[in-house]
């Protein structure tokens, strides 16, 4: 699904170069619910901003679904990021004066749906979330918890090939946290692949497979066991 | 455009989420074109060609006829003498030719009680009409140009007098003098009206009655704008003789001559003209003659409206600062929404999908000006008419320069929102989106 090989990432400022990501290699296969953790700054961001093509990386090569990211267009890669990949933020990005409905409808607008079709998915995505009575309020007015399902219905609803999750739960109380890593587990055991990057220990251990990385470099997190503690508890 | 409903949604939803900036935008925008519109209306009237299809075929001699020696004028008067007219009007060459002025007078039909009305009257010969393309509604111009007591009628005379145009052989009594109608004149304007620049670049209607040239001079009308005389008879008195035989200058002269050879031509006719009139010591002055065409004419008489062409400028510069604000304005709005243009990117919509939502903000905006610059435009017109009346009769649009100004504000509403709307699709994606 995922195949990212010898991939770097550098980021120029006038006064420091900071290499993000270091000699990245990882390869995620369909189905798979791949934990991402290290500590801050370490390059978790970057690393999925670059899986979901919102940001190019300088070297090494992307493939995604069997075709290389590298070099492509700005409409294919915009149209990769609409039909393949659901992003799901750490501060849901909704927009604020568009109803439920509206937000999860917004990037199937940019795809050449039929209105039928359009409503269908969203409608599914909602029941989905179980959020169905909800579809004409604003986000505010639901809490954190819905606000990030209202998130997820928005990137499930074009059927993304992989989910993509940049600490999903980190705004939430831990009530809400569970209910969201609940909704997601149960999305991966209908076969959707996920990678999230998250801080809590707990959430890494009940993924299928926990990748971390540290000052940009990829590590089994099993055998450096005591480098997730020691980020976890920073 | 499969997204045009969605995209005009989503700019309406635009600006009521900031509805004030947004009306400060758009009125800065709406006076900037407003004003330019205005000027640029009047511009347009002053500067336009009026008779797109025979103007360069329009000319009109001068030559240096006064009797006074004087080695030192070069220049022909501005108007010319009933002789001049005469000695002129003595070519072939012309396909057309008429001597003309402008005068006044009043008017009243016979056997009525009305009191008379003041009227505009052009004194011309029968030639005229076809100079100018002015159509007749019923009946034509004089058989020739000898004097009769024949009028022609503009329409707007036609109905002001009589209430209908349908008028030939009917009365009408103009100072005193009772004249039968030959003709009428369907709708007609020039605007500007050329053919009498040398009174001023005129932005006044054409003249409601039209009267022969030889009766003009036998009953002693003048001219009630431009005259001259250069020498010590009484015009007052005996004016058929004394108005055609003295240096009496009143006429504009004009001729259609519709090749470049007959230009040539004429060319010559003139300086054959004035070699023998030296000859018969008639031509004290140097050889000044001058063949003017219609569109250079207001240059000639250096009567170009300065104050106009100054306007123009003002106008212009005016437009760019407002643009230059709306811009910046403008700017902080998308500033505003950069968040969900990086949104709507990371969710997988093109560049290509931005720019439609962009241009079709555009479109709502260019419309919203438009309509608003016009109502602008409007009262800017009215206090320009107040502060420069001789403006008034040019107020009206024509739709090629409505459609004009529609571009205009296309134009203008894309500039205002090309830069800042570039700003905000390129910025990097991720960092808006971050918590
Ligand atoms: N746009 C940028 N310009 C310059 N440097 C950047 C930029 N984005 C990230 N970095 C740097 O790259 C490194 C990795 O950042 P990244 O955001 O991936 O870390 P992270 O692991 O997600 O951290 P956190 O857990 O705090 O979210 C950091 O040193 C950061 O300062
Ligand atoms: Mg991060």
């Amino acid at each position: 699904m995922i195949h990212i090989t010898q991939l770097n990432k550098v980021f120029r400022t006038e006064l420091i170069e900071t290499q993000a990501l270091h000699n990245i290699n990882l390869s995620v296969a369909e189905g798979e619910f791949v934990a991402l953790t290290g500590p801050s700054g370490s390059g978790k961001s970057t690393l999925l901003n670059i899986l979901g093509t919102l940001e190019s990386y300088d070297s090494g090569d992307y493939q995604l679904d069997g075709q290389s990211v590298t070099g492509m267009t700005d409409s294919a890669l915009s149209a990769l990021r609409n039909e393949k990949i659901g992003f799901i933020f750490q501060s849901f990005n909704l927009i604020k004066d568009f109803s439920i409905y509206d937000n999860i409808e917004l990037p199937l607008r940019y795809r050449g749906f039929s209105a039928a079709e359009r409503k269908q998915r969203v409608e599914q995505a909602l029941e989905r979330v179980g959020l169905a009575g909800r579809r004409s309020y604003l986000p505010g007015q639901l809490s954190g918890g819905q606000q990030q399902r209202v998130a997820i219905a928005r990137a499930l609803a074009g059927s993304p090939r992989i989910l993509l999750a940049d600490e999903p739960t980190g705004n939430l109380d831990s009530l809400m946290a569970r209910q969201v890593m609940e909704l997601l587990e149960q999305l991966n055991r209908e076969g959707c692949t996920i990678l999230m990057v998250t801080h809590d220990p707990e959430q890494a251990r009940r993924a299928g497979r926990h990748v971390q990385i540290v000052d940009g470099m990829l590590s089994d997190a099993t055998v450096y066991q005591p480098l997730v503690a020691q980020a976890v508890n920073q | 455009m499969r997204n045009f409903s969605y995209y005009l949604r989503l700019s309406l939803h635009n600006i009521k989420r900031a509805p004030l900036p947004y009306a400060l935008t758009l009125v800065i925008l709406s006076i900037g074109l407003g004003v330019f519109f205005s000027n640029a209306t009047l511009y347009y009237w002053m500067n336009r060609d009026p008779l797109p299809e025979q103007s360069h075929t329009l000319f009109f001699p001068r030559i240096n006829a006064v009797e006074q020696a004087c080695d030192s004028c070069l220049t022909p008067l501005r108007v010319l003498s009933y002789k001049d007219v005469q000695k002129l009007s003595n070519s072939a060459i012309p396909s057309a030719q008429a001597g003309m002025f402008q005068s006044g007078g009043y008017a009243r039909l016979p056997n009525t009680q009305n009191g008379p009305t003041p009227v505009s009257i052009r004194v011309t010969q029968r030639d005229f009409f076809e100079l100018f393309n002015a159509p007749f509604l019923h009946g034509q111009t004089w058989a020739d140009n000898d004097a009769r007591m024949e009028l022609i009628l503009h329409y707007n005379a036609a109905l002001k007098f009589f209430g209908r145009t349908d008028v030939l052989g009917q009365q009408l009594l103009l100072d005193g003098e009772l004249y039968t109608i030959v003709g009428v004149l369907d709708n007609w304007q020039m605007l500007p009206k050329l053919y009498d620049v040398n009174n001023g670049l005129a932005i006044t209607p054409v003249e409601e009655i039209y009267l022969p040239w030889e009766t003009a001079y036998n009953l002693g009308i003048k001219s009630n704008s431009t005259t001259q005389s250069r020498d010590s008879r009484n015009y007052n008195e005996n004016f058929a003789v004394n108005g055609r035989e003295g240096e009496f200058y009143q006429a504009q002269f004009w001729v259609k001559l519709d090749t470049p050879a007959q230009q040539d031509a004429y060319r010559q006719f003139m300086d054959n003209l004035v070699a023998s009139e030296k000859e018969a010591g008639r031509h004290p002055r140097p050889n000044g003659n001058l063949l003017h065409n219609m569109l250079d004419i207001a240059e000639a008489f250096n009567e170009r409206n300065r104050q106009l062409d100054a306007f123009a400028v003002v106008s212009v510069l005016f437009l760019l600062v407002c643009l230059f604000n709306a811009s910046h304005l403008s700017l902080n709005r998308y500033m505003a929404s950069q968040f969900e243009f990086s949104l709507r990117r990371a969710l997988g919509a093109s560049r290509l999908q931005l720019q439609g939502q962009l241009l079709t903000d555009v479109l709502v905006n260019g419309v919203l000006a438009f309509v608003l610059a016009l109502l602008f435009a409007v009262l800017m017109l009215l206090l320009i008419n107040q502060l420069l009346p001789a403006t008034s009769a040019l107020n009206n649009w024509q739709p090629g320069l409505i459609l004009l100004m529609f571009g205009v504000a296309l134009l203008a509403s894309y500039l205002v929102t090309l830069y800042p709307a570039w700003r905000a699709s390129y910025s990097p994606l991720n960092q808006q989106l971050k918590a």
